[in-house]
């Protein structure tokens, strides 16, 4: 658009200064078809501002209030008519681009988990060791104690708490359980019938508990075997 | 822009002047449930609202249900609505997006919604600057009503808003939610391509 087209929307519009009206009389005093378009575009929006609104129906406001009225659609219905309406699609080949890169990265994800979880697996424990780990040593713990109702172990290994590793009865009064552990130093007590805390008596090496009485501690070294 | 300024326009359809309250108070109204008070500002502005619809979609049918429609989005969209512009404001924009959105449904035609700058370089570039002619003063309304409808979508909206309702910049660019130097540009782009439309149609008045 020129200045001087600029200056006649603006005269349309009522906009102009006193000094643009000036400038604009001069050019329109200079030029026929100025004058000729500037007089056809005022005649145009006269014409246009005489144009008559159409007539509102005498039943409008019922049938507005009717259906506001009406039953509301129910959001499964929304949903269902958003999925099934047709939709235009637009696209150009950077954005196709783009959203194939997307879906392969999101493949690859997905691939690469499926792998992982494959390889973990969820396979039944053949033994104790199987599901702690390849480096896991299993570790036997017995207590002899005649006349014990219940033998538990509490250590580090399994947070202190005795009902996680229960002893088996034997023969002659003795217990024993078998712990799978990774090589390391544990410390430990046998918890007789849930409430006597007593040390083991075969432990190579005992402690200070700091409550006045003793843990058992077992140095578990990989590869061969327990070191007690 | 009253309708005593604009001509007669065949049986009046109910006025605002029996109607009580400024349009303030009746908003409050409904936003307490008053339905009647919803009722007169249907009655109010569904004058101005058929006018959008109709200029903007050209389809009698379509535009009496979406500003139908129109009222109906408003009514439910009464709680949320904080009277931070003018109601007839509020309603105006609701009125042109569901314009929008019909248009949008519709199957493009030759000239999609921001093709004005288009049409304009070829207008510019044919060179011509045909006058406005004369013709029999009863096709006018009919040959301009057909001018807005071919206008892009864009510049029709800001045209019709402009010129058939009367708005101000300020007041389009709230509806609009468009800067006013720009609803201005659309404008001025479309009273030079419906003038030059009409020049070629040897249109114009007494």
């Amino acid at each position: 658009m020129t200045e001087q087209d600029l200056l006649v929307q603006r005269f349309l519009d009522q906009e102009l200064a006193a000094g643009e009206r000036l400038r604009l009389l001069v050019e329109i005093g200079r030029s026929t078809a100025l004058r000729e378009r500037l007089i056809a575009m005022e005649r145009l929006l006269l014409d246009v501002a005489a144009i008559p609104r159409p007539d509102v129906r005498h039943d409008f406001v019922a049938r507005v209030m009717e259906r506001i009225d009406a039953p509301g659609i129910t959001i499964w219905r929304r949903i269902a008519e958003a999925v099934w309406a047709p939709h235009l699609l637009r696209w150009n080949l950077a954005g196709a681009l783009g959203a194939a890169v997307v879906c392969l990265l999101a493949l690859s994800a997905a691939v690469a988990l499926l792998n992982r979880a494959a390889v973990v697996g969820v396979e039944p424990a053949s033994s104790p060791a199987a599901a702690a780990g390849a480096s896991a040593v299993l570790v036997r713990l017995v207590l002899v104690h005649p006349g014990a109702m219940t033998v538990e172990v509490a250590g580090d290994f399994n947070g202190w708490n005795p009902a996680r590793t229960p002893l088996e009865p034997l023969a002659g009064g003795a217990w024993a359980a078998t712990v799978p552990l990774e090589p390391g130093r544990y410390k430990y007590m046998f918890v007789v019938d849930g409430e006597q805390w007593v040390v083991d008596p075969f432990a190579a090496e005992q402690i200070d508990d700091g409550f006045g009485s003793r843990n058992a501690v077992l140095d578990v070294r990989m590869p061969s075997g327990v070191s007690l | 822009m009253s309708d005593v300024e604009r001509g007669p326009s065949g049986p009046p359809a109910r006025e605002s002047d029996a109607v009580p309250g400024d349009d303030d108070a009746l908003v409050r109204a409904a936003q307490r449930g008053d339905r009647q008070a919803f009722g007169h500002l249907v009655s109010r502005h569904a004058r101005s609202v058929l006018s959008v619809t109709t200029r903007m979609l050209g389809a009698a049918a379509d535009a009496e249900d979406v500003a139908q429609d129109t009222f109906v989005a408003a009514y439910r969209g009464l709680p949320g609505f904080q009277r931070e512009s003018a109601f007839s404001t509020w309603l105006y924009r609701i009125a042109v997006n569901r314009c929008r959105d019909v248009l949008r449904a519709r199957r493009p035609r030759t000239v999609p919604l921001d093709a004005g700058d288009e049409r304009m370089a070829e207008w510019e570039a044919s060179g011509s600057d045909t006058p406005y002619r004369e013709v029999e003063q009863a096709e006018v309304a009919s040959a301009i009503e057909r001018g807005i409808q071919a206008l892009p979508p864009l510049y029709r909206e800001s045209f019709v808003l402009r010129h058939l309702e009367g708005l101000g910049y300020e007041e389009m660019s709230a509806i609009l939610g468009v800067h006013r130097d720009t609803l201005k540009m659309r404008v001025y782009k479309a009273r030079t391509l419906l003038a030059r439309s009409l020049s070629h149609l040897n249109v114009s008045s007494g």
